[in-house]
């Protein structure tokens, strides 16, 4: 959950790229960490093992100031996704104040990707959150290869859930990365808003607190 | 403990001695005197770790040079603290994981504890049933073995009737004759004698008969097994031959008197309640000595007749009293009581509608009331 220290008027946030091994989490975040050019902006930490998979977790830190002062730090990570890491997922997705999940759009991996969800569902309750109300975005990742399931498919199936409409990506292209993660921050704003008063206090308002922390190189926002 | 998570301090990052070691190295290279600081001090460059300014690198270089330098270090403190975070979520998980695995274990024994405990009930559960089973063995037997007896009885009962039928009418006709041949015997002394003597011989014997006749009778009511239907019984007389039997069976004299009042008759199974009289009895004799007194009395008030069964033996303690209608609940030394007796009665009152209440004192005796409702009482 996010962190307010009144004291230094600081406000700590956290977002967990979740999903099935291989679908993309930690290219999303490199993606991101080339794309943004967000205010502040730290270094990005991978953590991978030799074979390029992720051992522990990504991370890249990006923050912003605003005029009356509040200092508001966002943390993106990534959680391994094979099957075997699930306590360091869990340890990872642990206060987490929204979550991006990564599915592969190839039709081979629809069931990885119910299974992954699956796992996202029972974590998140383990820890004492519920994934109705979390802010949530789901992305399918890999558009650019053949036998992706088509779009129109995937937003019918999706049609019924809270995180209609669906974020398509093809992140290892650059493209949907940071339109995922602008929804994710359009979903995220108005619970933070309810809870820390981000217009009322701090002078964000929505369009505000997307814009700054999302600001892009390639297409700068208007 | 810090989640692996929280921001590091520089000094979670760098000890003391390597914060000298790296600040002496840089001073090395930059051709003076650095060092690198938790605190701000004039001219120093911020050290930032995530967004966050963690530290100062303080030195008497030029402000190109320190900036390098500061990011020199920035570079080393990411490797260092990519390598800290990893190590601290390894450790966080590497608990956690544990935490869960003593859950399961001491989950685990508590569903062995469950098990055994389930294993040792349905131990006990076995052997209870066992129990049952040979309970229902010996109860069958007992049954058996009565009826065998029975059948038995019924059987020499009948035999024995002819030859006593004709025994006590030859005995009768023997005592005319007697009578006839005292008239023909010129009188004396010595023959008036003899003849009185065969006299009282022949007396004694029809007694004989007679009491032979009312054991035979009395076998034949309690061993009136073939009767499958209710019938009118008159419990006066049930009671008189249960009581004949009861003395006739017993080793010593038993004192038993009996105040019957005129009573309609009931219908009923008069073997089965006579057995249960019987078993009654049989316990009233069991528990008093050679002075007691059984006293056996019936009687009938409006629908509801009574039959009283009254010792002053020994008494039944409470506990005792607790349990005496319970199946092959028994006082007496394994072999001398089936614990039926009792249990038995009870359900041959239940047959009848009727039932069998119990008063008893240690030390005053026992009182067993048999209480039958007729409702077909004129």
């Amino acid at each position: 959950m996010a962190e307010y220290l009144d004291s230094e008027r600081k406000l700590n946030l956290k977002v967990v790229y979740y999903g099935p091994a291989l679908s993309g989490k930690t290219t999303n975040l490199m993606q991101l960490h080339t794309l943004l050019n967000p205010q502040r902006k730290g270094e990005l930490m991978v953590l991978e093992t030799r074979d390029d998979r992720t051992l522990f977790f990504d991370m890249l830190p990006i923050g912003l100031r605003s005029q009356e002062g509040l200092d508001l730090r966002l943390k993106l990570y990534t959680v391994p996704g094979q099957v075997q890491h699930d306590s360091t997922r869990k340890a990872v997705l642990s206060r987490a104040d929204g979550v991006i999940f990564v599915a592969d759009s190839q039709l081979s991996q629809q069931d990885n990707n119910a299974t992954a969800f699956d796992n996202l569902a029972d974590n998140l309750q383990k820890l004492g959150m519920d994934i109705e109300s979390l802010p949530l975005v789901v992305q399918f990742n890999k558009r650019d290869l053949p036998d992706a399931i088509d779009e129109a498919t995937l937003q019918a199936r999706w049609a019924q859930t809270p995180w209609s409409p669906l974020s398509l990506a093809s992140a290892l292209n650059g493209e949907g990365v940071v339109e995922s993660f602008r929804q994710l921050l359009r979903r995220l704003y108005p619970v933070l808003d309810r809870e820390y008063q981000l217009a009322g206090r701090h002078g964000i308002d929505a369009e505000a607190f997307v814009r700054q922390l999302s600001a892009a190189h390639e297409a700068p926002h208007a | 403990m810090r989640s692996f998570e929280d921001d590091p301090r520089l000094a979670d990052l760098l000890s003391a001695d390597q914060q000298a070691r790296l600040g002496q190295l840089i001073g090395a290279l930059g051709g003076g005197r650095v060092s690198l600081e938790e605190q701000h001090q004039a001219g120093a460059e911020p050290l930032e770790f995530n967004l966050e300014t963690i530290g100062w690198l303080q030195g008497e270089l030029p402000a190109e040079r320190l900036d390098a330098a500061a990011r020199l270090v920035e570079f080393v403190l990411l490797f260092v603290a990519k390598y800290r975070l990893a190590a601290n979520l390894h450790n966080d998980t590497t608990e956690a994981s544990f935490a869960e695995l003593q859950r399961q274990h001491a989950a685990l024994q508590a569903s062995e504890a469950r098990y055994k405990a389930l294993s040792e009930q349905l131990q006990e559960r076995v052997e209870d049933q066992v129990k049952v089973i040979e309970q229902a063995q010996q109860q069958l037997y007992e049954t058996a073995r009565l009826r065998a007896v029975g059948q038995l009885a019924a059987g020499v009962a009948h035999e024995i009737n002819n030859p006593i039928g004709f025994i006590t009418s030859n005995l009768r006709v023997a005592g005319d004759y007697l009578d006839e041949l005292a008239e023909k015997v010129p009188g004396g002394h010595s023959a008036s004698l003899l003849l009185d003597d065969f006299r009282a011989l022949l007396r004694e014997s029809l007694s004989g008969t007679q009491r032979i006749a009312r054991i035979v009778a009395d076998l034949k009511t309690f061993s009136n097994i073939d009767q499958a239907d209710f019938i009118p019984c008159d419990l006066n007389a049930l009671l008189t031959t249960s009581c004949h039997l009861l003395q006739a069976e017993s080793q010593q004299a038993i004192d038993v008197r009996l105040d019957l009042a005129p009573l309609p008759k009931l219908a009923g199974y008069p073997a089965k309640l006579s057995q249960a009289f019987f078993n009654v009895l049989d316990n009233a004799a069991k528990a008093i000595d050679a002075e007691g007194v059984i006293r056996v009395g019936s009687r009938l008030a409006e629908d509801v007749i009574e039959v009283i069964i009254e010792d002053n033996g020994t008494g039944i303690p409470p506990d005792v009293q607790e349990r005496i209608f319970d199946p092959f609940f028994t006082t007496r030394a394994v072999g001398s009581g089936t614990g039926l007796g009792l249990s038995v009665a009870r359900d041959i009152m239940r047959a009848h509608r009727g039932e069998i209440l119990l008063d008893s004192q240690v030390g005053a005796g026992t009182r067993v009331t048999l209480r039958f409702t007729c409702p077909n009482t004129p």
